[in-house]
């Protein structure tokens, strides 16, 4: 998929580790995973806007659009 | 009181009431193929006598209906452990589709010595097809299922 999820990267720069954001959004530190790797196939919007609340961050910031005529 | 579970029970001692006919069936394929020899008296493209191709059709068809019925025995397992909608099922149902289609296939072959075996093979086909069908929606089913499973 084009899309690539960078929420390791806003993690790291927040300082934050994954079972803490876990608990502030709410969801398994499984499901987390799963996002962060690039697993998940569709992310909901109340879920997009805690982990934005939490990151204090824009989704542009998380979730990033690459061409994949330009992947190659 | 009756639910699903009860439901789910019954299916498989049905599949197994099944199971056990057809492994019965097995000693009594050339009694039934002496018999059809006796009493059919229809119209075919090949003349003779049945004996041989009815034994070949309904020990051939017997086959087919083991891997059916080892299928369904799979597949019960599957729901009544609440796996559903996996790839596993899907493949199941395509077997047993397959299954079906097959014993078609023979009962059409058989036909050519009696044009009445037609209506066996039609259904069989039909109830193959049924399947089929049956099959591409569990497919699509295990696709949205997966995506649901993979919303954050």
């Amino acid at each position: 998929m084009p899309i690539i999820v960078n929420l390791d990267v806003m993690m790291a720069k927040r300082k934050i580790s994954s079972n803490e954001l876990a608990d502030i959004v709410g969801i398994t530190a499984a499901n987390l995973s799963v996002l962060k790797t690039g697993k998940a196939k569709a992310i909901r919007f109340s879920t997009l806007d805690k982990i934005c609340e939490a990151l204090d961050c824009q989704p542009g910031d998380i979730l990033e659009w690459q061409n994949p005529a330009e992947k190659t | 009181m009756w639910n699903k579970h009860r439901s789910l029970k019954l299916s498989r001692i049905l599949v197994l009431c099944f199971s056990v006919m057809i492994f019965m069936m097995t000693f009594f394929v050339p009694f039934v193929a002496d018999w059809y020899e006796d009493v059919s008296d229809g119209m075919g493209l090949i003349g003779g006598s049945v004996y041989v191709p009815m034994m070949v059709t309904l020990y051939v068809c017997e086959g087919l209906a083991v891997w059916a019925v080892a299928e369904l025995h799979i597949l019960l397992k599957n729901i009544s452990k609440g796996e559903v909608f996996i790839e596993r099922n899907t493949r199941c149902l395509r077997c047993i589709s397959w299954a079906c289609l097959l014993a078609g296939g023979v009962f059409g072959v058989m036909a050519l010595w009696r044009f009445l075996l037609f209506l066996p093979a039609f259904f069989a086909v039909m109830f193959g097809l049924i399947m089929r069908v049956l099959k591409n929606v569990f497919e699509q089913a295990v696709e949205i299922k997966s995506e649901n499973d993979f919303t954050i």
